[in-house]
């Protein structure tokens, strides 16, 4: 799981341009959205494209990635449960 | 018509009211070396594509140079912008995720720079500009054909000065802004 | 008048799915006939759509590209009842469109050079086809763009730098911008339905529309004029529109000045039918005072049009009003907005003659235009 974590902050990192971050600036607990990380809707929209080439996990509904990016934790999570790829 | 303030930027220059800047960097690297070296504070830039990182250094500098700086949200100043290319660095950059059916991953923050006007967004909500903003596409680099076109712009009684000019990439490397802030 | 003069329309065409003329099409959208369709497979794309798109094998010239014959058929139609030559240095072209040719930025495409995607290339070769000597400019302000160019066009005429200008925007749809639109996750499943409680996005649409304006002095009864534009900026945020309808309000407001708001028959939104689009317009007609005024949207016709919408939404909205009719919004049934505002859902009579075309796009910009025909202000 932390292999997880570490390898899915890398890939927000690089996907999102957090171009001042390293992995370990980024809280695994911290929310990704408001006040946390600070990311917007297309950040967001982002995101569930980076589940679904990397991941092969395709969210039909983008109102689910609410719950799912609440933090880099819950994200891993939720990967690792339904990743097919 | 009366220009205030210019700011001049290639690949290999940077001008301001005249003077050149010291910097060591090129091409999309020197944009950056001037976002850290003058600007900073503000992460979003490198999300930007290189249209709006362009505009926003050179509208930075531009607004550096005329001073007093207090972000106070205002209806009476313009953005309006002229170029060759429109967004063609950002369209090329969103076509390369959809080339491959084999990998076909559209990507929003791609696809979201995707119009020239952008830019004209990105130094509005910046400075709190609520005025016009708009982005005009013509062929050549024609200064007169630009200021009668920003000079009919004054028939908006709300507008007191613009940020204009000449804002032009064709890919990450190549690019020019020739842009002044100009009043009535 | 008080020696102000006035921007007036002298010709108009709409080339689109509905039909090849402006009064082909007032009488498909008068009648609630509509070109959205599903399209599964559709260019290789993945995932289906819903859209309204111009049948392709109507346009053999192959000289120009989809959407260079499109403009040209659009703008040649509006001169056919405008008798000026274009050739004159003080006719200038102004273009508005959001995307061009960018379909010929797909390796696959061959038979045209690369540079056609240059929206000066293509606004060029489009002015030498009816001979016109001045470099024309090209508008690209997302979906604002079609207002935004009879603004320009307003102002070049009122300056005397011209003495007609033609107007023309355009938007062809291609997988570059539906797939885009997909990765927004910004379209509809099915028709578009705007202001609706059920909406769930927009659907996209081709088209070409064309205006052709001059400069008079008077005016009569059944002249229609441009007679104020405003274009103001969010300040919030580049894709999501502004939570209080910010730049929207503010155009509203410049453009109604001190006129009575009851001369105006209608506004006609831009009404996308996505949940942020419709809010926000929602929340800036209420500011502005006009909630009491009908509002309708047209994409239930034709979906979102892009570069073209402005300047058809603006042609279809004239005729209208020439017939006495505000139209209804296809595809509303329940108000699924905060603010109460007066969304039309079927046509009803009206002896009004001003409208107001409201826009607002990516980049958080936004634009509106107040209509008036004869010299009633």
């Amino acid at each position: 799981m932390d292999e997880l974590i570490y390898k899915l902050k890398q890939e927000i990192i690089e996907a999102l341009n957090l171009e001042d971050m390293t992995p370990e600036d980024i809280d695994e607990n911290a929310s990704l959205f408001g006040e946390g990380l600070g990311l917007d809707s297309i950040d967001a929209l982002e995101l569930i494209v980076l589940m679904e080439k990397n991941y092969g996990i395709k969210l039909q509904d983008p109102n689910q990635g609410k719950e799912i990016f609440k933090s880099v934790k819950v994200m891993a999570e939720f990967i690792q449960q339904n990743r097919t790829k | 018509m009366m220009i205030l303030h210019r700011v001049y930027i290639s690949p290999d220059k940077v001008i301001v009211n005249g003077k050149a800047l010291e910097l060591t960097e090129k091409g999309s690297a020197l944009l950056t070396q001037i976002y850290r070296s003058h600007i900073g504070n503000y992460p979003k830039f490198f999300k930007m594509d290189t249209l709006c990182k362009l505009g926003f250094v050179a509208s930075e500098l531009l607004l550096n140079a005329e001073g007093n700086r207090n972000f106070e949200p205002r209806e009476d100043r313009a953005v309006i912008l002229f170029n060759r290319s429109a967004s063609l660095q950002a369209d090329t950059n969103y076509q390369s995720t959809i080339q491959d059916s084999e990998n076909f991953f559209p990507s929003p923050a791609a696809f979201v720079y995707t119009l020239p006007n952008i830019v004209t967004g990105e130094i509005a909500i910046r400075n709190k500009y609520f005025g016009e903003t708009s982005f005009i596409v013509i062929e050549e680099n024609d200064e007169k054909l630009i200021e009668q076109n920003l000079s009919v712009a004054f028939q908006d009684t709300d507008t007191k000065s613009i940020i204009g000019g000449w804002l032009d990439c064709t890919d990450e490397e190549n690019f020019e802004a020739n842009i002044f802030l100009m009043e009535k | 008048m008080g020696g102000r003069n006035m921007i007036v329309s002298i010709a108009n065409n709409i080339t689109s799915p509905l039909g090849m003329t402006t009064a082909e099409n007032y009488a498909a959208v008068k009648a609630g006939k509509s070109a959205l369709k599903r399209y599964e497979g559709h260019w290789g794309l993945p995932e289906a759509f819903v859209a309204s798109l111009i049948d392709r094998s109507n346009f053999t010239d192959t000289r120009y590209t989809i959407v260079e014959q499109v403009v040209i058929h659009s703008v040649t139609k509006a001169l056919e009842s405008a008798n000026i030559d274009t050739a004159s240095p003080r006719v200038l072209f102004i273009f508005s469109t959001t995307k061009g040719n960018v379909f010929l930025l797909d390796k696959r495409e061959k038979g045209f050079p690369q540079e056609r995607v240059r929206l000066g290339i293509m606004a060029r070769l489009i002015a030498s086809h009816f001979h016109n000597p001045n470099e024309p400019i090209v508008v690209s302000n997302a979906c604002i763009s079609g207002v935004c160019a009879q603004i320009e066009a307003m102002r070049h005429l009122e300056s005397g730098n011209y003495d007609y200008v033609i107007v023309s925007g355009v938007d062809i749809q291609s997988a570059f911008i539906v797939s885009g639109f997909q990765s927004f996750k910004a379209l509809s499943p099915e028709e578009c339905k705007p202001f609706d409680a059920n909406r769930h996005g927009l659907n996209l649409g081709d088209a070409a529309a064309t205006i052709i304006y001059t400069r008079k002095d008077t005016v009569s009864e059944n002249e229609w004029c441009a007679y104020r534009g405003a274009i103001r900026n969010d300040a919030n945020h580049i894709s999501g529109p502004s939570r209080t309808g910010e730049g929207s309000y503010r155009a509203l407001k410049h453009v109604l000045g001190d006129i009575d708001t009851q001369i105006i028959a209608f506004v006609n939104a831009h009404g996308t039918a996505t949940p942020y689009n419709d809010e926000m317009e929602s929340i800036a007609i209420d500011r502005a005072g006009l909630a009491n005024i009908p509002v309708n949207s047209l994409k239930g016709y034709y979906g979102h049009t892009m570069g073209a919408a402005g300047i058809l939404e603006t042609i279809i909205s004239m005729q209208a009003i020439d017939d006495n009719n505000i139209l209804a919004t296809r595809g509303f049934d329940t108000l699924g907005v905060s603010r109460e505002i007066n969304v039309t859902n079927q046509n009803q009579p009206t002896e009004k003659t001003a409208f107001i075309k409201l826009l607002s796009g990516f980049g958080g910009c936004n634009a509106a235009l107040l209509m008036t025909k004869g010299g009633l202000l």
